[in-house]
Parts: structure tokens; sequence; C-alpha cells
């Protein structure tokens, strides 16, 4: 099977102008409330705090709920005016996911990562 | 002390993909590792004669998987006792069909190498449904590395 990137875990908050994770083609994995979607074009948009991103649903055969939370894993697209879509190519509704534990996990986890690069390579 | 030979050591991603090999056998520093267990979202799958291939993303990497389809068939198992087979192939089917695109599954198996990287050889597969399990699994991950993996990993089991 041909190499599959990683869903960088990232959320909707660092997902700015500045942030490192803005980056054509990028594999991010992300998870908001779905706040709008669109049937004819397949469009949905998710938002986490003040952040929000549209996201391209086309390859997805899942059922969409406006107010539930949803992730995705996908590739980053950049428009021209600087906007990022996030072309999905898996999605799963997560209602009853702890967006705080989640926040909290997901910094441990990064704490975390350097120690295992050190590890493996000591 | 053989406990990280009979227990499914829970990894990340990064850290399964990163262990090393030595003589077949596979370590995390000193630490002997043979069955392992992950939880992540499937988000590939490939069905080839006598097998399932699917690939297992949990946020920091993505493990490939593999299901033997073949019992029925394979000179290993023409050994075993038919009705025995069955049962084996039967539950190996059951685990294909619950590894679909989209969902998250905690995968179970031993770790084998194939053409340089390190792959799970799944011997079963649970659905998690509860969205909360991936967080789980990330923080045992690190509690189990920080408290016990990296010190078997300096002393060796």
């Amino acid at each position: 099977m041909d190499a599959i990137a990683s869903g960088a875990l990232v959320t909707l908050t660092e997902l700015n102008q500045s942030s490192a994770y803005l980056k054509q083609g990028a594999s991010l994995r992300v998870t908001g409330k779905l706040v709008d979607y669109n049937l004819v074009t397949a469009m949905a948009v998710i938002v986490d705090s003040d952040s929000s991103i549209q996201v391209d649903t086309s390859l997805l055969t899942i059922h969409f709920r406006v107010g539930s939370l949803y992730q995705f894993i996908g590739e980053l697209n950049i428009e021209p005016n600087g906007e990022g879509t996030l072309r999905a190519r898996v999605g799963r509704i997560v209602d009853g996911l702890d967006m705080n534990l989640y926040q909290q996990s997901l910094q441990l986890l990064r704490e975390h990562l350097p120690e295992l690069a050190l590890a493996h390579n000591p | 002390m053989d406990v990280t030979r009979r227990s499914h050591a829970k990894l990340l991603a990064l850290d399964l993909l990163s262990l090393s090999t030595s003589r077949g056998c596979f370590y995390r520093g000193e630490m002997l590792v043979s069955r392992v267990e992950t939880v992540g979202v499937v988000v590939s799958r490939s069905v080839k004669p006598g097998k399932l291939l699917f690939v297992v993303d949990d946020g920091t990497g993505c493990i490939p998987c593999v299901i033997w389809l073949n019992h029925e068939t394979s000179p290993y198992y023409a050994k075993h006792s038919l009705p025995s087979v069955r049962v084996k192939a039967q539950l190996s089917r059951d685990f294909a069909s619950l590894a679909q695109l989209g969902v998250v599954a905690r995968v179970r198996g031993e770790v084998k190498g194939y053409k340089g990287s390190n792959e799970i050889t799944v011997s079963d597969v649970v659905l998690e449904t509860d969205p909360n399990a991936q967080l789980l699994h990330w923080v045992e991950c690190v509690q189990l590395a920080r408290n016990c993996y990296n010190k078997l990993s300096k002393n060796g089991v």
C-alpha cells in the first residue's frame, strides 16, 4: 500500500495565518462543531472556540447533523485569499468527546513526543 | 521477567514505527517488544488475495496492519484440526469486517517487519465507539512509556 500521511493533531485555533500547520497539502486531523452544511457543494463548516474551517466532505458517506461534533482527517488546500479548506478523506461524529480533555491530552502528547525521540536515539 | 513478551505493549504509532530489530526480534531500547496494541482511525483499507491490509492513524503516525484470511489454504494450518482452523478463519473474517474506513479501532497483534517498515499482524480488532477512547489511549501510552517502558528500555527484560 502507498504510504499514507498521518493527520497531524491540530486545533482550529492553531490554524491561523501565522501557524506552521497552514501549509498547502498538509495532512491534518481537526475537530469541531458542525454549524453549516451545504448538501449541493458538500461543504461543511466546523467551529471550535472562535475559530472555524471549511471542510470538503465530497469523499465521505457519513451522515451530517448541524450541532454535532465532528472529527475529520484530510489534506489542507490553501485558497488564493489565504483561507484553508480541508479535503476530508475520513470523518466521524464525535458527540460526547470531552473537548477540554482533548486539549489537555493533545498538550500531554506534544510534551511526550520529544521524550520518545530521545528514547529511540539516546 | 517475561512480562513484555506476553502482554500487548500500548504504543503510540511513532513509538511502534521506531522499534529497532535484531535477529528477528523488536526492541524499544533494551526492552523486547513482541505484542502491541494501538487505537486509531482506519484511514486506508485494501483487500488482497488471502489478506486484508489496512492502516491505523493514531495522530502520531500511520501503522500498517494485516489480517490474514488464508487459513483454509495456507500450508501452515494444514497440520491443525479443521474445526479449529475454521474457527480461526471465521474470527479473522469478522475482524476484517470491523476494520472499515473511518472507524476508530483498537487493534492488537504481533509486530512484524515488512520491506523495512514495522507493521502489526493482527490478532484482534475491537471497535471503539466512545470518542474519548482515543484520548485514553494517548494518556495510557504516555504514562506507560514514562513509568514502565522507559525503565525497562534502559534495564532490559
